[in-house]
């Protein structure tokens, strides 16, 4: 449905010095840096995927956005979102997709909701049935009917988030973009939102790219992962090979010895060397180990070996330590931008 | 085609219905454009008031005061704002968001002015027509006239759109487009006629004039509602300067427009 072949996008960036003094300077002399947003990047994303685009800030995934939904032309490379390069056949190419950009409204700032709803029932061709449907839909969900006559500009971030999401839905588009779509939106609705976009993927297909970093967000829409770092893709697949990816698992263990916590962390960090034990509040032990290093069978072993356990759980490692690992290496100093280590297997 | 244009005329729709949230800006530009008119139209009356029968370039003063008015008229019916909107939305980056819809951006905010147009024709140029031909004496157009006035109003509406497009879309190259705008606006009143008709302006400066495009938005209209033209053909040919130019601009606005796009650079966000 998405395929990006060796995007890439750079920006001329003119250098501005700090200061009165260096704002004059940059009168007379003006030079430009260029920053490459997204290098060489390719990917493909299957049709009726549901797919978080992760990367941390900076990485390039708004710009990669722009350039799907034809907004930007990539400065070399090129990509298809079912079949067309949006870029090229750009209002084409809008017909079949859906955007929500948390950052900027694509209401009209002095209409009501349901004065923009008309238009872009207009613009895109909306058959009535359809119109019909989809408003009773976001009646329901997201009470869309309480927003009432307000201009738009006069809304809460909420209220105009809500709007923005039915607005994206409202011609059944193929394929959805959501750049930080539930910014401002509280529990309910965030679980409103999500249930929406589930019910489109499953009753008509609908392709979804998502950027959040609401990790509860790609945890309750996403299938699939696509994660950037530095404009480039460091993993391509299933949200569960992603979370396989994690370095560390971990062990919780009550035990009934009678042992002081801190004698029970030396014992097990002085036979497992390389493994963090960490007492909890109420007495229970948690164990990090390097999942390279040593297997479950191993550590369980050592503890039963040891201890005289009373109840052990072993939790699945988290999205949200993937990503701090993911999104803590792009800030390594030092970090060269030549990629080393950075191969798409480089991360698994 | 038809069902294409369809799809703009909610853009024209709706902004009628966010204009009429502003209600007071059309009085306040009604008395900007009654200052201003009022403005020339005495200054210029004291100076044909001397001269009995036909004064400077073969005005008389009902025909002075006409011209004086109705340019005033022409250039509040071209204050269409896409300029300031089109630069404002180019720099903020706002645009990006426009080109998410299946619509041309230039067509939808041609359709968008529109309304704009008509209701500063109805809410400000007709009072204020009504308010002048109270106090001073005009000139009656005849009928054909009145007629060819029209059309050439209405192409000197779709210059003044490209003019304006073009200048809103300096906003891809600086951040000052305010500058940019008031340049415009003294090249476009001065160039058109509408400070000084053209035909009081010395001869190499009406020659220049006369070829740039500016013309078409107040001396072309003008020239034909007070019949100032040497017969049909003189008629015709100012109507097809202004159409020429229309078509030629138009053309320069979309391949300007393609060739910005291109290049367009939207950071953050």
């Amino acid at each position: 449905m998405i395929v990006a072949e060796r995007l890439v996008k750079e920006f001329r960036l003119a250098e501005r010095k700090p200061g009165l003094l260096g704002s004059l300077s940059t009168l007379l002399t003006r030079r430009h840096r260029v920053v490459r947003a997204v290098d060489d990047v390719s990917f493909e994303i299957p049709a009726g995927t549901k797919t978080a685009y992760i990367g941390a800030n900076g990485a390039g995934k708004s710009t990669t956005i722009k350039m799907l939904t034809g907004i930007m032309t990539p400065t070399s490379g090129r990509c298809t979102v079912a079949g067309l390069e949006p870029y090229r056949h750009r209002q084409r190419n809008a017909r079949t997709i859906g955007v929500v950009f948390g950052q900027r409204s694509q209401l009209w700032w002095d209409l009501s909701v349901p004065d923009s709803f008309r238009i872009l029932r207009r613009v895109y061709d909306i058959p009535e049935p359809v119109y019909r449907r989809n408003l009773d839909l976001f009646r329901e969900l997201l009470d869309i009917d309480a927003l009432g006559p307000t201009p738009v500009r006069q809304l809460s971030l909420g209220q105009r988030m809500r709007a923005e999401i039915a607005a994206s839905l409202l011609h059944d588009p193929a394929v959805l973009f959501w750049d930080e779509p539930t910014i401002g939106l509280d529990m309910v609705l965030k679980d409103a939102v999500r249930h929406l976009v589930n019910r489109a993927h499953r009753e008509l297909g609908t392709t979804v790219v998502l950027t959040s970093h609401d990790i509860a967000d790609i945890g309750a829409i996403c299938d699939s992962a696509l994660v950037v770092d530095h404009g480039r893709v460091v993993h391509q697949g299933t949200l569960k090979d992603l979370l396989r990816t994690a370095d560390h698992r971990s062990v919780v263990f009550d035990h009934r010895d009678g042992t002081a916590a801190g004698t029970v962390r030396a014992r097990i960090e002085a036979g497992l060397p390389g493994v963090r034990a960490t007492p909890d509040d109420g007495g229970r032990i948690r164990v990090d180990y390097p999942a390279g290093r040593y297997t479950s069978r191993q550590v369980l072993t050592f503890l039963l070996d040891h201890f005289d356990l009373a109840d052990w759980y072993a939790p699945e490692p988290g999205l949200e330590d993937v990503l701090r690992k993911i999104y803590g290496r792009a800030r390594v100093p030092g970090d060269t931008p030549d990629g080393a280590g950075r191969t798409p297997d480089g991360a698994a | 085609m038809t069902a294409r244009l369809r799809r703009y005329t909610p853009f024209a729709t709706s902004g009628l219905q966010s204009l009429l949230q502003y209600r007071s800006m059309f009085a306040m530009t009604a008395m900007t454009a009654a200052a201003g008119a009022a403005v020339t139209v005495f200054l210029w009356r004291a100076v044909y008031a001397g001269t009995p029968g036909r004064g400077p370039g073969g005005f008389t003063v009902e025909d002075i005061t006409t011209y004086l008015l109705v340019a005033q008229i022409l250039q509040v019916l071209h204050t269409n704002r896409v300029d300031d909107e089109v630069a404002a939305e180019v720099y903020r980056g706002d645009v990006a968001v426009m080109l998410v819809r299946p619509v041309s951006y230039p067509v939808m905010r041609f359709f968008a002015c529109l309304p704009v147009v008509g209701a500063n024709a109805v809410l400000v140029g007709l009072p204020v027509l009504g308010l002048f031909a109270l106090l001073v004496p005009l000139t009656a157009p005849r009928p054909a006239d009145l007629l060819l006035f029209t059309v050439s109003t209405a192409l000197s509406v779709l210059l003044a759109f490209c003019v304006n497009l073009l200048t809103g879309m300096t906003g891809f190259l600086t951040t000052n487009t305010w500058g940019v705008r008031m340049v415009k606006q003294s090249v476009v009143a001065f160039f058109a006629g509408q400070l000084v008709p053209l035909a009081l302006m010395p001869g190499p400066l009406a020659a220049l004039a006369k070829v740039l495009p500016f013309r078409g938005m107040v001396d072309g209209p003008l020239t034909l509602l007070l019949g100032r033209y040497d017969g049909w053909t003189d008629a015709a040919g100012v109507l097809v300067q202004q159409a020429a130019w229309a078509a030629g601009l138009s053309l320069l606005c979309a391949a300007l427009w393609r060739a910005a796009l291109g290049r367009l650079e939207v950071l953050g966000g």
